[in-house]
């Protein structure tokens, strides 16, 4: 399996860890009211889809970023790539 | 106090040399290594007059060397064994900068450019254009991460963890003898 790096070009996936799901990127904020209840649906409640999801990469073996890649979970064909933005990136 | 001598990496008394048909590999203990990572919103210097290179790149100059690590981090080189670390930063004021000289196994492939790539071809997944001269990238070979900069057609170094030095050196000679 090919993932291509926005920077780098196509690489090996076996440069890459596994992460899960993109959406453990919205943490949402342990002060707020209710943050209990919203800490269980981040923490179990995720969507398992048969097509495309998104889904967090780390470049372990290459330049350490994180990349959120779209994939086909019934074919594996990677329908993008595209760098982690956030605070300190 | 006793005046200690550091070992080379492949723990010989001197940098092993070895000659495997038309690919020569040297030990390199004459580099001098240390990371550079840019701080938030702070602006890139040019350490030692080196413009710092882009994704998957490394420049020259003189006895200096950059080359790419990731957003914002470059592995600075030079021909130093002394505290490195204290020189670059001096030349990059507000960079976070650590010492990695003693870090690193370095070791130099010589080969005819065609050769070379038909040795990268078995030891690395990545595109030839990937390792083109000039070009630097961190990948994995042999499950080991290794970083690799492409000095000129003939000429191609190869960085990894110094504590498994002895198993990339039995890679690339074992890669090499087999094409021999």
């Amino acid at each position: 399996m090919l993932i291509p790096h926005p920077l780098l070009g196509p690489r090996d996936a076996q440069e890459f860890t596994y992460l899960g799901d993109a959406r453990l990127i919205d943490r949402p904020d342990g002060m707020a009211e209710g943050a209990g209840a919203a800490f269980h649906d981040y923490l179990y409640l995720r969507d398992n889809p048969a097509g495309p999801h998104r889904e967090l990469w780390y470049h372990e073996h290459g330049d350490r970023s994180w990349l959120v890649v779209t994939r086909d979970t019934t074919t594996h064909e990677i329908l993008g790539a595209e760098l982690v933005k956030g605070p300190g990136r | 106090m006793t005046d200690l001598i550091p070992e080379p990496a492949l723990g010989a008394d001197a940098p092993m040399r070895r000659e495997i048909g038309a690919v020569t590999l040297t030990e390199r203990t004459d580099v001098g290594l240390a990371s550079l990572a840019l701080r938030a919103a702070a602006s890139e210097p040019a350490p030692f007059g080196l413009i710092l290179p882009g994704p998957g790149d490394s420049v020259v100059l003189q006895d200096k060397g950059a080359f790419w690590t990731g957003p914002g981090q470059w592995m600075i080189e030079g021909s130093e064994n002394g505290d490195f670390a204290a020189t670059v930063a001096a030349e990059a004021p507000g960079c976070s900068v650590t010492e990695q000289t003693d870090g690193w196994v370095v070791l130099d492939l010589v080969a005819p450019a065609e050769a070379l790539g038909t040795l990268l071809e078995r030891l690395v997944n990545l595109p030839p254009e990937a390792l083109t001269p000039g070009k630097a990238t961190r990948t994995l070979m042999h499950h080991m991460s290794v970083v690799l900069i492409r000095r000129s057609d003939s000429r191609l170094t190869v960085m990894g963890m110094r504590s498994l030095a002895g198993s990339l050196w039995h890679a690339l000679e074992d890669t090499a003898a087999r094409l021999a």
